[in-house]
């Protein structure tokens, strides 16, 4: 049985379908890429299934749980980690904190009850910590205000963050998007470093085409709120109906 | 690895002031337990009687416990803004509630100021249940305001309908009882300890504004503290990492309206009196110019927030011709400070101390600002 498996999956604003049918399957430990031009529904489609949306109709479902209805902060507990297109961090806390708050989440569940508990005597969750700024290679900007971080670093911490809730399949939203080159190479690197070491599922919504056909194992197109291609990069690159809607117009 | 290079760097360090060691030292729960003692012990002193000081100050005893208790209240209000971002326009419902609660009590059930404080302070935590469940449904203004709806509502509730119970504008009496029957609070000391804290009841409140002190600088340092600022700062964040935002500020809520519920319920104790006026929505407004006044999400900018709002309507007032202008100057103080330092006077003095530190950056500032300040503005437009 497939990890992430949707079903007819619509979902509608008043007028407008962002999504309309999506039958999407994700298999544990494989890399899938989302693409799909401006407005073809890419972010509404993780949205909805992280809980931020509620779709119209249809079914998710993630390990055989459903996870309609679920809020957020549910879903993010049953192993299914984001991040984020604009670097959602938090500001004013400084990048060792910004991993930290998630490590608490993986580590402690939705709530506990522990305010007069010290948060450096929970050797886990600092380990954890240590561990996803040591891998991101933030550890040397630690102390530093997250507000502060160039916006590539901050992109990274963004990655950071979403890591360290301890995903088993993670959505990862445009991560390399407003990076240099050698921070994208690094991000690739990263993601191949989860999907081989880690031994995680990751759902890439991604606009760079290389990275896309690289690494992805299948690939989703979507156009107009509707799923019109799946496969392996081999078989997109050749689809007539991806060309036509999505290569065609812009990679010439 | 690092750390090995690290040690030896502090060990080496063996002048006792350096910078570095003081920034540890000061956030540890010991120091910061410390200075709360010693400010207990030495600000009644300081503010009344010590010669010179309070021949400025022209501070009296009475005072100082209000300021005390009020500064309880001031934090207890902190946890839920500045903690958590949450701002409330209705606190007094918390602290107008312990009051009468902790009134009723002494009256009807049991008189013992311990006793009487706790269930002072319980009382406002049931308000808060049944206020938060009613308040964190909503966001924003629409939060602040329909708090304020909650603090007005029970303030007529007090007024008029439970008239019987409260006793409406005239209030309830709260007769003083020895603590667990045995400290008169009443009870005046000789020697140093009466030019320190003068009275048992001073004593009193001065050991539960240093137990919330520790107890908050404890929330600030547990994940709680954490987690409130990172609701605070991106709650959407917060729900995805996997964490169940609601609970967090409902937990907030009630921690918060804990505290200043025990505010309210010493200020019963301290006054010998409960009346509805603690429930107006003036009272909501007062707390949060204090908090704000301060520095909102510190621990010493309510207490001094609170001290500079008594000082204007304790002292200030007092002064000849210039006293009918207290309120006045107080706002205007208020803005001045708020306008060139948004975290407050906390945040004024922590931003010149760090100044100070570098000698050489002021410098170059000061001069700057004497020759005319072209070299800034260029560099302020350039990056993005």
């Amino acid at each position: 049985m497939a990890l992430l498996e949707t079903d007819g999956l619509t979902k509608e604003f008043g007028g407008l379908t962002a999504l309309e049918d999506v039958d999407i399957a994700v298999e544990e430990g494989e890399l899938v890429s989302l693409i799909g031009p401006n407005g073809a529904g890419k972010s509404t489609l993780i949205n909805t299934i992280t809980g931020r949306l509620t779709p119209t109709r249809g079914e998710i479902t993630y390990a055989g749980t459903d996870l309609i209805g679920m809020e957020p902060f549910e879903i993010a507990q049953l192993g299914v980690g984001r991040t984020f297109q604009t670097a959602s961090i938090l500001p004013e806390l400084s990048v060792r904190e910004n991993v930290q708050v998630a490590a608490f989440a993986a580590e402690h569940g939705s709530f506990r009850v522990n305010f007069l508990s010290r948060r450096d005597s929970f050797d886990e969750v600092q380990r954890l910590t240590d561990d996803i700024l040591a891998t991101i290679e933030l550890d040397e900007k630690a102390g530093m205000e997250a507000a502060s971080l160039p916006y590539g670093d901050k992109r990274r911490l963004e990655v950071a963050i979403g890591l360290a809730t301890d995903p088993d399949l993670l959505f990862m939203d445009e991560p390399t998007a407003g990076m240099s080159p050698t921070e994208t190479e690094m991000t690739v690197e990263l993601i191949e470093n989860l999907l081989a070491e880690w031994g995680m599922t990751i759902f890439l919504v991604e606009h760079d085409m290389d990275i896309v056909f690289d690494i992805s194992d299948r690939i989703f197109t979507l156009h107009q709120g509707e799923l019109i291609a799946k496969g392996t990069p081999d078989e997109i690159r050749d689809h007539p109906a991806v060309r036509e809607a999505y290569l065609g117009g812009e990679e010439q | 690895m690092r750390t090995d290079n690290v040690q030896p760097d502090i060990e080496d360090e063996s002048s006792l002031l350096s910078v570095d060691r003081w920034d540890r030292i000061k956030h540890t729960e010991r120091f910061i337990f410390l200075v709360s003692v010693a400010f207990v012990l030495t600000f009644s002193y300081l503010f009344s009687r010590a010669p010179v000081i309070s021949d400025v100050t022209q501070g009296y005893h009475g005072l100082t416990i209000t300021i005390l208790i009020w500064s309880i209240f001031a934090l207890g209000f902190n946890l839920l803004l500045g903690q958590t971002g949450l701002l409330s326009f209705g606190h007094a419902m918390f602290f107008g509630t312990a009051s009468y609660a902790t009134a009723l009590f002494s009256i009807h059930v049991f008189n013992e100021p311990l006793t009487i404080v706790v269930v002072g302070m319980l009382s406002a935590v049931a308000i808060g249940v049944v206020a938060a469940l009613i308040l964190l449904r909503l966001h924003t203004v629409y939060f602040a305001i329909v708090a304020l709806a909650i603090g007005q509502f029970l303030y007529f509730l007090a007024n008029n309908p439970l008239e019987g119970i409260t006793q409406g504008i005239n209030g309830l009496e709260v007769s003083r009882t020895p603590v667990l029957g045995v400290v008169d609070l009443d009870h005046e000391y000789g020697g140093i300890l009466g030019e320190l804290v003068v009275n048992n009841l001073y004593l009193f409140v001065g050991v539960f504004f240093v137990g919330v002190v520790v107890f908050i600088t404890r929330i600030r340092k547990s994940p709680y503290g954490l987690i409130f600022k990172a609701i605070r700062e991106n709650e959407t964040r917060a729900s995805f990492v996997g964490l169940d935002v609601w609970r967090y500020k409902f937990a907030a809520f009630l921690l918060s309206a804990g505290v200043s519920g025990l505010a309210g319920a010493l200020l019963a104790v301290n006054t010998q009196f409960a009346g509805v006026e603690r429930l107006y929505w003036s009272i909501s407004g007062d707390v949060v110019v204090m908090a704000v006044l301060g520095g909102l999400g510190t621990l010493a900018g309510p207490v001094i927030g609170t001290f500079v709002w008594f000082y204007f309507k304790g002292i200030v007032n007092g002064y000849p011709m210039l006293g009918n202008y207290w309120l006045l100057m107080l706002a205007v103080s208020f803005t001045a400070v708020v306008w060139a330092y948004p975290d407050g006077l906390w945040g004024m003095i922590t931003s010149l101390t760090a100044e100070l530190r570098e000698p050489k950056a002021l410098a170059a500032k000061v001069k700057r600002r004497v020759t005319g300040g072209s070299s800034t503005e260029g560099s302020a437009g350039g990056e993005r």
